[in-house]
């Protein structure tokens, strides 16, 4: 028997259809695995302060300092605490590229979505003249 | 591939034209896809591309710290193209992700030296829009 007929006869389809399988399994295991290596290693990096952030979570849900706004979600306190700590260091009223650039160099995540987000809730508001004032009371 | 007249005849810049004149200006203007923190504008680089806003919000930044916020669609970005010399006044930086309208700077501005009633339309517009941010640009 040659060819086609003695790979049949001896399993050889079978075999290389379960060959094929684990290769591919293996090899959708494995990009899975690296997609995800971003998250373990940031985790592994920043474990201090996600072990600091776990802690706090437990003590308490919201920032001490921070009022909660009606319709604000509870992860955008966070957000406005930090920002608010960055606003208290500049000068009143303060410039908004400013408070941007801060952001950016202290890397604080998506910071432009952020102030979008502070200046649509109204808690930036601009002064009229180029400036912008902190609105939310503690 | 270039935005629709409707579209056109929807932002307020090009309200008052007619249908011949949007024929005109509609093969200049193309839509753009915006990124969050993404910069469409430098002070002080030449003025290329004179944009008006579709949707998102967007921070008009000058040297002096002050900024403006633009988000209604219409809003005007890049008047420099059209006003010596050539040099953009402020930063645009995109404070979500959006669409703006484009039109290249040079070919806007030949568009409108050939066209005077075009220009007329379009001048008297932007005009005031450098009237009421001047105060801004200002020390």
């Amino acid at each position: 028997m040659y060819g086609l007929e003695n790979i049949s006869a001896h399993n050889g389809w079978a075999i290389s259809l379960v060959g094929i399988t684990i290769v591919f399994t293996g090899l959708t295991l494995l990009s899975l695995t690296i997609a995800q290596l971003h998250k373990i290693l940031d985790l592994w990096e920043n474990k201090d302060k996600y072990i600091n952030n776990r802690n706090h979570k437990t003590l308490t849900s919201t920032p001490a300092d921070v009022a909660p706004q009606p319709g604000m979600p509870a992860e955008n306190l966070e957000d406005i605490h930090q920002y608010k700590l960055i606003v208290d260091r500049l000068e009143q009223p303060f410039s908004l590229p400013k408070l941007l650039d801060i952001a950016v160099k202290i890397g604080l995540e998506r910071p432009h979505s952020t102030i979008n987000k502070l200046l649509v809730k109204k808690i930036i508001v601009s002064d009229g003249k180029g400036y912008f004032i902190w609105k939310l009371q503690f | 591939m270039p935005a629709s007249l409707e579209l056109l005849r929807s932002i307020e810049l090009f309200s008052t034209f007619t249908q011949e004149e949007l024929e005109k200006i509609a093969p200049l203007v193309n839509p753009m896809k915006v990124m969050e923190g993404e910069i469409l504008a430098g002070r002080g680089y030449r003025a290329r591309t004179f944009f008006i806003v579709i949707k998102g919000n967007f921070m008009l930044s000058f040297e002096n710290g002050k900024a403006i916020t633009l988000h209604n669609k219409g809003d005007i970005m890049g008047w420099s193209t059209l006003v010596a010399p050539f040099q953009y006044r402020g930063t645009v930086i995109a404070l979500t992700k959006g669409e703006v309208l484009t039109l290249p700077g040079q070919e806007f501005y030949l568009l409108l030296q050939s066209e005077s009633v075009l220009s007329s339309k379009i001048m008297d517009e932007i005009n005031s829009i450098i009237a009421s941010r001047t105060p801004y640009h200002e020390a």
